[in-house]
């Protein structure tokens, strides 16, 4: 098994070429990086927002249900919690995704793991959009 | 068999046969290690932390779908002495994590690469300062 | 295995009351299904190195013990390995620096074991040959020199000595070993920040991707372990802000029109 693991990374080392063959075969550029620390920094400002939102503007804290409903009624307040749950939830995906990399998966198992995170991620915004549209009595 | 390289050890030379590789485990093992794993391990720990928070908080908030009765009941616990230590700790960890964030895309873009113990020093300083206002907000010390 | 040989040779170290050392001595012998820990007793004088006590050891209790080493000061990078735990050079690690008691050696972590203390340190040695650095005179880093243009500054990572000891302490590299690793990274840093007539259109693609520069998660235990100025964890940071503004003018380059990038 390790002789299979430096035969590899001799490889990669001797022939610049079959290296750079080897690295777009990954069909990864490193864009996973970029997407978590783009993605991190909209939750920055977007999760103090919420913080904000949730537990600091009424004198008693969080809602009762009338108020949630009234809340999410605005327009603008939708949009920003949609674009809230679409944010961390791909920050927290793709910071799943990081640490199974690190596990050193085969390109076929990592290929199936980043599909399957984003469904996982398409499915919890429809989920959000959904729960949105029940209590505001869209649904 | 492997071509030998310039500087190889040369045939017959035996290549190592046991990987010795701490694995996983070795991502939390702090042992022997410095400030910039310790960073590293919060931030993971942390994050995985979150992630597991931000499914419980989405499950949760399902007693949405479920009418006002359901939701009434989660406001009383939502406000109950455990629940509220158990915010402190979130408040602490969802710091940690933002604040290490910080510290990773900075370095992570080729910035301040050799001021990372001073970078990471001060920005937990900070979170350490807003975890403690935080606390005590969430647990009525002040208000 | 389990020897535990204490008597020395006679005249070896014949004065009981002469200042002692015992090291607790990690042993693995090819086809052995399990690792053991065998412990030596070797004299010691004020400048004993960690490699002393141990090719003492060979010559005096136990010649079945594996170990490397070569030039004795550090420049060779052969003799890696972690005592108390730490990855240091053991030809450069004094007895009376560590703490009283017992010593512990083991070899280098993530690297495949050969015996004992010895490891497979090929893979490394091969990756940097793949990096392909410029040879450049020494005498360039010497005090004073100014660096030559296009050089930020004279941190060289032409100080490696490939001991390995980075790849040792790197948690990553310990989960997956087709990670590049820092002395690989760093050695690509110094290639793409100073090609020096080379091109460094190989090593970009070798290292701008998943298993390279992107994979770091900035622990920076490589820096803290290595031995020489080479400090593997700066560098790769660099090299990433480095990779960062090469694909951004690639694309400019492909998306500009060409009088535009053309000066
Ligand atoms: S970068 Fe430092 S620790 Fe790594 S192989 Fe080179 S000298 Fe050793
Ligand atoms: S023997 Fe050469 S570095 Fe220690």
């Amino acid at each position: 098994m390790s002789a299979g693991v430096t035969a590899k990374r001799g490889q990669v080392a001797r022939e610049p070429d079959a290296a750079t063959r080897g690295a777009r075969a990954r069909g990864d550029v490193g864009w996973g990086w970029a997407a978590q620390a783009a993605t991190g920094a909209v939750v920055l400002v977007l999760v103090a927002v919420h913080m904000v939102a949730q537990h600091f503007i009424l004198p008693e804290g969080l809602r009762d249900y009338a108020q949630v409903e009234a809340w999410l009624r605005q327009p603008i307040v939708a949009a920003v919690e949609t674009v809230f749950l679409a944010s961390v939830t791909a920050h927290a995906l793709l910071g799943v995704r990081a640490v199974l990399l690190d596990l050193g998966p085969s390109p076929r198992v990592e290929r199936a793991l980043t599909a399957g995170l984003g469904v996982i991620g398409v499915a919890t915004v429809l989920y959000g959009l959904w729960l949105t549209a029940v209590v505001t009595g869209l649904a | 068999m492997t071509p030998q390289t310039g500087r190889s050890a040369g045939p017959g030379v035996p290549r190592g046969d046991l990987p010795h590789r701490a694995g996983a485990t070795g991502w939390f093992d702090t042992r022997h290690r410095h400030l910039g794993d310790w960073a590293f391990v919060v931030n993971r720990l942390s994050g995985l932390g979150l992630v597991a928070y931000l499914y419980l908080h989405l499950v949760i908030l399902s007693q949405l779908a479920r009418g006002p009765e359901a939701w009434g009941g989660f406001l009383a616990i939502a406000t109950s002495p455990p629940v509220l230590l158990f915010d402190v700790l979130l408040l602490a960890g969802l710091l940690a994590h933002a604040f290490n964030g910080i510290r990773v895309t900075l370095l992570g873009l080729g910035l301040v690469a050799s001021r990372q113990k001073a970078l990471w020093v001060a920005l937990m300083g900070m979170a350490v300062l807003i975890a403690l206002a935080g606390a005590s907000r969430i647990l009525g010390v002040t208000s | 295995m389990a020897t535990l040989l204490q008597t020395p040779r006679p005249g070896a170290d014949a004065d009981p009351a002469a200042p002692a050392r015992t090291l607790r001595v990690r042993r693995h012998r090819r086809g052995d299904s399990a690792e053991g820990w065998d412990r030596y007793t070797a004299p010691v004088g004020p400048r004993t190195t960690v490699l002393d006590a141990l090719t003492w050891v060979r010559a005096h209790l136990d010649a079945s013990l594996n170990l490397r080493h070569s030039c004795l000061h550090a420049s060779c990078g052969t003799c890696g390995m972690r005592v108390n735990g730490r990855d240091v050079l053991a030809c450069v690690t004094r007895l009376e620096d560590l703490p009283p008691g017992e010593v512990s050696v083991e070899p280098l972590r993530n690297q495949p074991l050969v015996s004992d203390l010895v490891v497979d340190i090929e893979s490394l040695y091969e990756s940097l040959d793949g990096v392909r650095l410029p040879l450049v005179r020494t005498s360039e880093g010497a005090p004073g020199s100014t660096p030559a243009e296009g050089v930020g500054h004279l941190t060289r990572f032409e100080d490696c000595v490939e001991c390995g000891l980075c790849v040792s302490a790197c948690p990553i590299v310990a989960s997956d070993p087709e990670y590049a690793g820092p002395a690989v990274l760093g050695a690509a840093w110094r290639l793409v920040a100073e090609p020096r007539d080379r091109d460094p259109e190989p090593a970009y693609a070798l290292v701008d991707g998943e298993q390279g520069a992107w994979r770091c998660h900035l622990a920076f235990e490589c820096n803290e372990v290595c031995p020489t100025d080479a400090l593997p964890a700066e560098e790769i940071a660099r090299l990433r802000g480095i990779l960062l503004r090469h694909r951004v003018v690639r694309w400019l380059q492909r998306h500009a029109r060409p009088e535009e990038v053309q000066p």
